[in-house]
């Protein structure tokens, strides 16, 4: 049985070797590496599997990451900030009302025009107290344009009771504020500010309750009339004007605007409005890339390795290539082209995988549910809800070839070395 | 029998400066034949017993006791009003406490902690919190917010006493639905400012009591007892020790240096 093996891969081995002249081309040696890969088919399956599943394993990790990170950012851009704000710097570093905006501080005409800008809404952030008839509460009132903040925010649709703000008079409140205060919509809840001209108080009826999901708006969010929070502040103007602006745009509008802006004025990107939070997640995101090298390591040493058991097995077969003409250099060059279409294979393979995934991840809602679950006290301090889809990026690509690349030099440092030290004849009297 | 009532308490307006004697026999003599409309005079009723509550110019030593479940805080303030929008408080015991010091001018309220040696302004909510950990705030002692921020009417009265229902004014700040004054006749001694929710329930009750009469005829309570009617629970106790109502303190008394250093005249 062994040899009828046997001589059927000399006589396979005999037509492909007799097919190439000596010194032939490079042409010929990835053919005859692209048989050898079909002859051995169950090898060749365990090492297509291995890359594939390394390459399916890298898109995913960083799809996942990428797509946490977009969940958090776009969070913060649409239920507690906004993509970019244009603000004074005094007010970037130290958000109180005395800050505000100036009345003549830039042309809004020139920041719409902007073609990054879709959108543009005053607002006026006030630090104050609700007092309802049981407790009180310190919280941050933010004051809007109730028509211009549907255009730019989430909030308005996450409204669960009651409606969005339509007039003076009227507040909207997170579930978790309304709850410790002990408010309901329909009630008044008296409100105390220190304006730039004194103490100034206020009764505004309670007219929506939000319901997002997250501890960190649901907690902390009080959306006022503008108009509400400029008697409340004394401030004439805006703390900010938010600017909607298309996701991973936000830097680059920014730095546009910027060069139009007076200096008192600044536009800010959502990365920079989060502060350290934002540099945080920078950080760890740099710090996921040894992992996602650890993935290409492995998954190029199990090529390695079963190359160095395809190599020791076919030792007798290299012997007889080498009789028949096929230099060292070609024969170890065949084997590592064995090795790079091998995981070529399981990375085309891997990519379809991982970018199927991937997309089934971003058109379906998996992963909020299951971070919630899992890491819920984790993401609390996060505005980012159980609504968390997977990223698909190009990038991820080249992030995954390095799997091949390094199977690939670690093909020629092992079994194609030792493939360029075999002696035919030693070779040929080898045991399979 | 509410009409009568209601000409009573125009009579009792309208003779508040004169002795409580005077006023009674005049009332007395008048009880029968009286035809009035009460509510015309609510804002005014409103008003008298407001005054009354806050005593005008006073010095006073105030004993409050801070009652909470299984513990009971004593202090011993000094108190120099006014009688109109400025007050400075100090607190004199416990040792711990002592040398803390509170100035009020409107709506302006200032903290002196002897620890840090400086006066530090407090939010707008100091008026309205309770001072010292105690359930007894600001605008309870000076009445302001009540007479400000609702409409007065009288939703019953009698021979002994008139009840003033006090609902909140449109954007009023006040987290209440409605206030219930009482008062006792003919002196429209205030005894009793119950808060009630929006949902109709009593969570709060100042029962005043310990009257004393001044020479313009109002009754002055001396002892405030505040209670916390919500689940939270808990009482205040607050009692005159020794009072010098009638007086007018100095302006310097209300200065950031007095707060500091005291006042005394």
């Amino acid at each position: 049985m062994m040899t009828i093996t046997t001589s059927h891969m000399h006589d396979s081995q005999n037509r492909s070797v007799s097919g190439m002249r000596p010194g032939s081309g490079f042409a010929s040696l990835l053919k005859l590496s692209w048989r050898s890969l079909f002859r051995q088919r169950r090898r060749t399956a365990l090492l297509i599997a291995v890359v594939a599943y390394a390459t399916l394993a890298i898109l995913f990790f960083w799809g996942l990451t990428d797509g946490f990170l977009n969940s958090i950012f776009n969070g913060q851009a649409r239920l507690v900030t906004a993509p970019v704000v244009i603000t004074a710097p005094a007010y970037h570093e130290d958000p109180d009302p005395i800050h505000a905006l100036p009345a003549d501080g830039f042309e809004l005409e020139a920041v719409l025009a902007h073609p990054g800008v879709q959108f543009a809404t005053p607002r006026l952030d006030v630090p104050g107290l609700l007092r309802s008839p049981y407790t009180s509460v310190g919280t941050l009132l933010r004051g809007v344009d109730p028509a211009g903040e549907l255009s730019i925010s989430d909030l308005p649709s996450a409204i669960r009771e009651g409606r969005f703000l339509e007039q003076t008079g009227e507040m909207v409140l997170g579930t978790g504020l309304a709850a410790t205060l002990d408010v309901r919509v329909g009630e008044r809840l008296a409100v105390d500010a220190s304006s730039l001209a004194g103490p100034v108080a206020k009764g505004l009826i309670v007219v929506g309750i939000i319901d997002s999901g997250i501890e960190v708006v649901d907690d902390f969010t009080t959306l006022v009339h503008l108009d509400d929070a400029r008697e409340l502040s004394g401030v004439t103007t805006m703390t900010a004007l938010a600017l909607d602006v298309a996701q991973g745009r936000e830097a680059v509008v920014a730095q546009e605007l910027n060069l139009d802006l007076p200096n008192n004025v600044r536009a800010y990107g959502i990365l920079d409005q989060m502060g350290e939070l934002a540099t945080g997640l920078a950080a760890e995101r740099i710090q996921m890339i040894p992992i996602g090298l650890l993935f290409s390591l492995f998954a190029a040493i199990a090529v390695t390795s079963s190359l160095v058991v395809s190599v020791m097995e076919r030792t007798r077969e290299f012997g007889v290539m080498l009789s028949l003409g096929l230099d060292h250099r070609r024969l170890g060059l065949m084997v590592t082209l064995e090795a790079i279409l091998g995981s070529l294979l399981g990375f085309v393979l891997g990519l379809a995988m991982g970018f199927g995934l991937l997309y089934w991840l971003q058109e379906v809602n998996i992963l909020g549910p299951l971070f919630s679950t899992l890491y819920g006290d984790f993401l609390q301090g996060l505005a980012i809800g159980t609504d968390i889809r997977a990223e698909m990026r190009f990038e991820y690509i080249s992030y995954a070839i390095v799997t091949v690349v390094l199977a690939a030099v670690f093909a020629i440092i092992t079994p194609a070395r030792r493939v360029a030290r075999l002696i035919p004849a030693e070779a040929m009297r080898a045991a399979e | 029998m509410n009409r009568q009532a209601g000409m009573l308490l125009r009579v009792a307006l309208a003779l508040r400066a004169s002795s409580r004697i005077l006023l009674t026999g005049i009332l007395m003599a008048l009880a029968g034949p009286v035809n009035a409309q009460v509510s015309a005079t609510a804002e005014e009723l409103l008003d008298t017993m407001v005054e009354s509550l806050r005593g005008g110019g006073q010095r006073a030593t105030v004993e409050m006791l801070v009652e909470r479940p299984g513990e009971t805080v004593r202090y011993e303030l000094e108190i120099i009003s006014d009688g109109t929008e400025r007050s400075l408080t100090r607190v004199l015991a416990p040792e711990r406490e002592a040398g803390q010091a509170f100035l009020v001018d409107g709506n302006t309220l200032y903290i002196y902690a002897p620890r840090l040696g400086r006066a530090l302004r407090l939010p707008p909510s100091g008026r309205s919190d309770g001072f010292l950990g105690s359930d007894l705030s600001y605008d309870d002692l000076a009445g302001d917010e009540v007479r400000d921020a609702y409409d007065a009417s009288v939703l019953r009265s009698d021979e002994a006493t008139v009840v003033l229902s006090l609902v909140p004014r449109s954007g009023a700040a006040t987290p209440y639905g409605e206030l219930r004054f009482t008062a006792s006749l003919p002196d429209l001694a205030p005894s009793e400012l119950l808060y009630i929710d929006q949902r109709a329930t009593p969570v709060k009750r100042l029962t005043l009591s310990d009257y004393v009469l001044l020479d313009d005829g109002r009754s002055v309570p001396t002892r405030f007892v505040v209670e916390d009617l919500t689940e939270r629970g808990g009482r205040t106790v607050a009692t005159w020790t020794e009072a010098e109502f009638g007086v007018t303190p100095p302006d310097r008394c209300f200065t950031l240096e007095a707060l500091e250093r005291g006042c005394s005249w």
